[in-house]
């Protein structure tokens, strides 16, 4: 028996496998000894014994990790990806969390013609399941050779319909869609998605990637409008467009301060539910409409003036005769045929008491204030509908005079508000926002606190004393101005195509920092007489500040003029009157 | 090596108990691992069958928020109210929580049957309270 020699154990060898070496040639050497002292057979069975040792505890140890990874280890496994209720597009919420828009699972229906039994009796059947099934579409498919979609946006109570029918080849395969369960309320402002889920128009659009980001996450995504403001807005509008007969309507609310648009209205209104609404309802008037706003513009014209040093309330204008710039002549439409201070000419709203101040301001005044009030640009919104202004392009005395008192200029109502939010705030500019917390940054001075403070007390004296008397509301120091302007037919200005407006602001007293709103309603072409804005849309405005101050969370007090339920205080001048 | 050796060659029935015991040591973990399998499938379809009725009860809830939501639109709201003839609350009508206890009420009520019977005696009480129960009870 030839005994073959032994290796030594490599000298390279990894110092942590030396030992196993080691015990390997340790083996051999005992197997050899016995082998070599006769016992051959008990080498083979040790050597047996061994390997079965080797596997069991290999096996042990394989199970033993197998039963803890299966039992014992880590958290359960993960089956979803992404958060939990992931949506392609988020929930819209307002600013309370009352849903606007959501993705609701649709189902598309499905007919395979080889396992339809009676085609005819189908064909009964599921018309009078879903009446709007196109006939066409459906005969197609019924006599068609491969299954095929008969119809998509099968709502779960039509798929429940058509289930129940119990017909045979019929299948539902599901489909997300976007849905607006309020219908027209606030239609304008939520906009539209297409098919495929872009936004088109409203904050659909203007947040789409914010929208999508926030449906990943699971979680709603927050607009700036408070749905009760809304929903008061929108009903007082509908009444009022519906009394004057208009053509159009715009109702916006915003808060001053923060420059969140609190209400959009814009009438005629539209379901976006129903795709086949016309473009006119569409359009949202208070973002995408130009209108020459008329005596609305008066109160940035006074600010000017007042803030640029060229009046004061005390300082008197002559508007006892028309004012002639070349050969144009500027009247007043309730003329009062004499001199007036600033506060008169606010008040009366005398087209030559404002045409005055702006020939003295001079072209580089205006456009510096109008440029500062955001009203030679597009307003600053989110909204992709946001039109930029049609400017005057040469500033002559008589564009000024026009621009004045709301002439020579067409801006959106959107404009408007901005510009009036920035009178009243304090003299801030700040841009409007459909988000919830408004715009961070964009923020400019436009005029002093002196100056807004003082125009504050205009447009309060305005609705006592003025053409806005009809927009107060009780308790809640309404302050505003109104517009009323002809517009331009076929080149001419007509005075049977009018509109009026009112942009009001409440409550008008207080410090600097009291949070204010703006209520703006604009009436375009009523039929009714008279066609102002002090009896079109004065009173809108009034009963919508009257519902919703409550809402806003303003409460009722007296001011100077009137008691908090609305009561006349008696003034110093009332007694000397009434001595006289 | 000799008791190694003794244990090795312990035989039952000619089997060796080892060889017995190994056995018993690799079902045991057979059925070990098949009834941890299981119990692990079990698990999982478990989870998928909640997480499918989680999927189906948040479009459930997505679907009645929608339906409340419709119901709720302020225009269908109003357009109710003013069919069940309401109107938005008039200035007069409303009152701070300091005023409440300067309101009167429009008409002073008169005091309540309830309210005598509870001046009088026990007895009396009692024997009042079961004679309008009889009262009530009669059609």
């Amino acid at each position: 028996m030839s005994h073959q020699p032994l290796r030594e154990t490599p000298r390279v060898v990894a110092p942590s496998f030396r030992w196993v070496s080691r015990l390997i040639l340790s083996l051999e050497h005992s197997f050899q000894r016995a082998k070599a002292a006769g016992r051959a057979e008990e080498d083979t069975r040790v050597r047996i014994f061994l390997i079965r040792i080797v596997f069991g505890a290999l096996f042990v140890a394989l199970s033993a990790g197998a039963v803890n990874s299966a039992l014992f280890r880590g958290e359960a496994p993960t089956f979803g990806v992404g958060s939990p209720g992931a949506v392609s597009r988020a929930d819209l919420v307002d600013r309370n969390g009352h849903l606007l828009a959501s993705n609701i699972e649709h189902h598309g229906l499905f007919i395979d013609p080889a396992e339809v039994w009676d085609r005819e009796l189908a064909k009964t059947q599921l018309k009078r399941a879903l009446p709007k099934l196109s006939d066409s579409r459906l005969q197609r498919v019924l006599y068609g050779d491969r299954r095929a979609m008969v119809m998509g946006g099968l709502t779960p109570q039509e798929k429940a319909r058509v289930h129940a029918l119990a017909l045979g080849g019929i299948s539902f395969e599901p489909e997300d869609r976007r849905v607006y369960p309020l219908g027209p309320s606030a239609a304008h402002v939520i906009g539209l998605t297409e098919t495929g889920g872009k936004g088109l128009s409203g904050a659909e659009a203007a947040f789409d990637a914010d929208i999508r980001a926030a449906g990943r996450m699971g979680e709603p995504f927050a607009l700036s409008i408070d749905l009760r403001v809304q929903g008061v807005l929108e009903n007082e509008l509908r009444a009022a467009a519906v009394e004057n007969a208009v053509k159009g309507a715009v109702g916006i609310v915003t808060n001053a301060n923060t420059g969140e648009i609190l209400a959009l209205a814009s009438y005629p209104e539209f379901d976006p539910n129903d795709r086949s609404a016309s473009m006119d309802a569409r359009m949202n008037r208070a973002a995408a409409a130009h209108y020459e706003m008329g005596s609305v513009f008066k109160s940035f014209t006074v600010a000017a003036g007042l803030d640029a040093g060229y009046a004061d309330l005390a300082t008197t204008f002559d508007a006892s005769d028309p004012l002639k710039i070349g050969s144009r002549s500027i009247r007043d439409f309730h003329a009062q045929n004499r001199i007036m201070t600033l506060e008169e000419v606010f008040i009366h709203s005398s087209n030559i008491g404002t045409s005055r101040l702006a020939v003295e301001m001079g072209p580089a005044v205006m456009r510096r204030y109008f440029q500062n009030l955001g009203l030679l640009d597009a307003t600053p919104v989110e909204l992709k509908e946001s039109a930029a202004p049609v400017t005057p392009r040469n500033w002559t005395d008589t564009t000024l005079a026009s621009l004045s008192f709301g002439y020579g200029l067409m801006a959106t109502p959107l404009q408007a508000v901005a510009a009036t939010g920035a009178l009243v705030n304090g003299g801030e500019f700040v841009p409007l926002s459909l988000r919830k917390g408004g715009q961070q940054g964009g923020r400019r001075r436009a005029v002093s606190a002196q100056t807004s403070a003082t125009i504050l007390q205009l447009m309060r004296a305005n609705v006592i004393k003025g053409s806005g008397g009809r927009a107060d509301a009780p308790g809640l120091r309404v302050g505003g101005k109104t517009g009323s302007a002809n517009k331009l037919v076929n080149g001419r200005y007509s005075s049977v195509h009018a509109l009026g407006s009112f942009a009001g602001v409440f409550p008008t007293d207080g410090p600097a920092d009291t949070p204010r709103y703006v209520v703006f309603i604009l009436m375009d072409e009523p039929a009714n007489y008279p066609r102002t804005g002090g009896f079109v849309a004065a009173p809108a405005v009034g009963r919508v500040i009257d519902r919703s101050a409550g809402f806003l969370g303003v409460e009722r007090a007296a001011d100077r003029w009137r008691t908090a339920t609305g009561e006349k205080i008696p003034q110093p001048e009332d007694l000397t009157e009434a001595a006289q | 090596m000799t008791a190694l050796k003794r244990l090795f060659d312990w035989k039952l029935r000619g089997v060796r108990v080892v060889e017995i015991f190994g056995a018993v040591i690799a079902c045991a973990l057979i059925f070990s691992v098949y009834v941890t399998k299981a119990a692990a499938d079990r698990e999982n379809r478990q989870i998928a069958s909640l997480e499918a009725e989680i999927a189906d009860d948040a479009e459930r809830v997505r679907l009645l928020r929608a339906e409340i939501a419709r119901l709720e639109r302020p225009d269908r709201l109003e357009s109710l109210s003013r069919q069940a003839g309401l109107q938005p609350v008039n200035v007069e009508q409303r009152a701070s929580v300091g005023q409440i206890e300067t309101l009167a009420p429009a008409n002073e009520p008169a005091p309540s049957p309830a309210a005598v019977d509870a001046a009088a005696t026990p007895a009396a009480t009692a024997a009042t309270a079961a004679a309008r129960a009889v009262t009530e009870a009669r059609p």
